[in-house]
């Protein structure tokens, strides 16, 4: 396998070297974030600042209600996580372990409406929000994210793969629906569970056309939809609006050095079921 | 115990419609009934002085003269024709060349990581970085490629699309590169082997051994990438405001700019609708596959 050792130190080089350049726009979002303000117009301008300051962030901390918005976007992202999975794991229970009238019809009716775009709905979604009195608030955003289709998708599959004998036990253990959801179901769904709340966790937070239209007022934007107006603002101060940016990035950053194996499954998952 | 089992099975029903019921609430308020809804409202002219009128068809009519609208059209379908090869090359790349490195397990990881992560990130932040890269003045990007004679990027009218096209790719291809990693996995490394040891040329190696494995996750990624390209809306609104001229209004934007700066609600609904039945149609061949494995 000599030939095959050139060809392996090629490859290696180029793919290295194809990731580190790819890499490069998000190293330089944090490399400004934390640069002096002095440095900004640094010619030629460097990737990675001389000496880090946090002053950007503070700046752009007493300027904005980034508290707020931070604030804002983890009760959006938490809030849908949790609704979603309440709805889908019900939802998803009854798709792949009870029979009903209407369950298949139903069943490919979400998979059509599935790929229906957010920009066909931005104008109804709009007047219902409006009608509902929704608009504005932080559950205008969150109802419409928990009612996609793809936790139930995702859940079903996993739930459909679980053995019908290990129910069946349990029903004549006198274990009751809700009881198997609950003792048996869930708990051997910890894997698919933990990967599809993060998945959905990480989407909520970055949603911005739909929480573009719905969150109009400054104090109930998110983070995603505050950036807007933070980079309207500066037309050459850029390492603030890069600290915005950073703030936003954040949680992903977080949740991909924390639990990356978890993220990167999750989105396995997630494209599984054709999204995304 | 199988009367016992019975007995149960009868209830499933009720106990089924009671588990779907919260979630169908919520999907049916807000998501399925804003489609028709929709589809309502484009027959409407909106007016919010004489209150809106009943007009039929006319907002269709209308999009079909509105060369703003065909322009926009236009624009998305070059956009997508631009993007989805990008994003499925690097994609495929990325992915082909972690395979083949997979005994360097850190090094691919930590270059699955790279790849990936800008898909992690939300839109604004990924448009508002790249806006600043490219700024014609400090962008960081913009002062390399001045360096070396290239035009200003975002600001030329022929290269403003292409630039936002390629930002996309870079913003995605790490997803379609997991997705053909885990189809990769999926081949048996012997029958690769085995066939290398057999003396088979790369060139049969792609074509008899890894296109055909490949197929099903091809298709589905190039049919999720148009999806994705046709519904593309941050970038433009964030770097380019559609500028220069028109020559980045993808579809998404027009609509979001009939509704909200232009308040003409109907067209806007009109050219939603237009958009999701463009969707629709790309996405047919997933959605039969997808009608198959349930009704199975």
């Amino acid at each position: 396998m000599r030939r095959g050792n050139i060809t392996y130190v090629i490859v290696l080089t180029l793919l290295v070297g194809l990731s580190i350049i790819w890499f490069i726009p998000v190293i330089w979002m944090i490399g400004t974030a934390f640069k002096p303000q002095s440095d900004i117009f640094e010619v030629p301008p460097r990737i990675w600042p001389k000496r880090l300051v946090i002053d950007n962030v503070i700046v752009i901390s007493t300027q904005w209600p980034v508290g707020q918005w931070f604030l804002n976007s983890f009760v959006v992202a938490l809030g849908t996580t949790m609704l979603s999975l309440f709805l889908s794991i019900f939802a998803a229970y009854a798709f792949a372990r009870l029979r009903w009238p209407g369950r298949d019809l139903l069943f490919v009716c979400l998979l059509i409406f599935m790929f229906v775009p957010w920009q066909i709905n931005i104008v109804p979604l709009f007047f219902l929000a409006s009608n509902l009195k929704l608009l504005n608030t932080l559950p205008g955003v969150i109802l419409p994210m928990a009612g996609m289709p793809i936790g139930v998708f995702l859940l079903r599959q996993f739930f459909l793969n679980i053995p019908g004998e290990i129910e069946d036990a349990a029903r004549v253990d006198g274990c009751g629906r809700l009881g198997i959801l609950f003792r048996i179901i869930i708990p051997m769904s910890g894997p698919v569970l933990a990967a599809y709340s993060l998945y959905i966790f990480n989407y909520a937070w970055n949603e911005f056309l739909w929480s573009l239209i719905c969150l109009q007022r400054r104090q109930v934007m998110t983070l995603t939809i505050g950036l807007k107006l933070i980079q309207g603002a500066y037309t050459r101060d850029y390492g603030l609006v890069m600290a915005g940016a950073f703030l936003g990035a954040l949680p992903s950053f977080l949740m991909f050095i924390l639990a990356r194996r978890w993220m990167i499954r999750a989105f396995v998952m997630a494209s599984s079921v054709g999204k995304g | 115990m199988r009367k016992y089992l019975k007995r149960y099975r009868a209830n499933d029903a009720i106990i089924g419609f009671l588990y779907i019921l919260p979630y169908v609430a919520c999907w049916s308020i807000f998501l399925a009934y804003p489609v028709g809804y929709g589809f309502y409202l484009s027959l409407f002219c909106w007016d919010p002085l004489r209150g809106s009128q009943f007009v039929g068809f006319t907002n269709y009519q209308r999009l079909l003269f509105d060369p703003r609208f065909i322009n926009a059209i236009l624009v998305s379908l070059k956009f997508v024709v631009m993007t989805v090869p990008l994003v499925i090359f690097f994609g495929a790349l990325m992915a082909f060349g972690l395979w083949y490195l997979r005994h360097y397990k850190k090094i691919v990881s930590i270059s699955q990581a790279l790849f990936f992560i800008p898909y992690t990130l939300s839109v604004s932040v990924i448009a508002i970085t790249w806006r600043w890269l490219l700024d014609r003045n400090v962008g960081f990007f913009q002062y390399y490629m001045s360096q070396i004679g290239l035009p200003v990027l975002l600001v030329d009218p022929s290269l403003a699309l292409p630039t936002i096209a390629f930002v996309t790719t870079w913003w995605i291809a790490g997803y379609r590169m997991l997705i053909f990693q885990a189809a990769l996995e999926d081949i048996p490394v012997e029958v690769v082997e085995a066939a290398i040891i057999d003396g088979a040329s790369f060139r049969v190696l792609v074509m008899k051994i890894f296109f055909p494995l490949l197929k099903p996750a091809m298709t589905f990624a190039i049919i999720f990438t148009i999806v994705m390209a046709f519904q593309m809306f941050g970038q433009v609104f964030l770097m380019t405001e559609g500028g220069p001229g028109r020559s980045t209004e993808l579809l998404a934007l027009y609509i979001y700019r009939s509704a909200f700066d232009y308040l003409d609600l109907g067209r806007a609904a009109a050219a939603g609708f237009i958009l999701g039945i463009l969707v629709l149609s790309v996405s047919l061949v997933w959605i039969k596959k997808g009608m198959k494995s349930a009704l199975q």
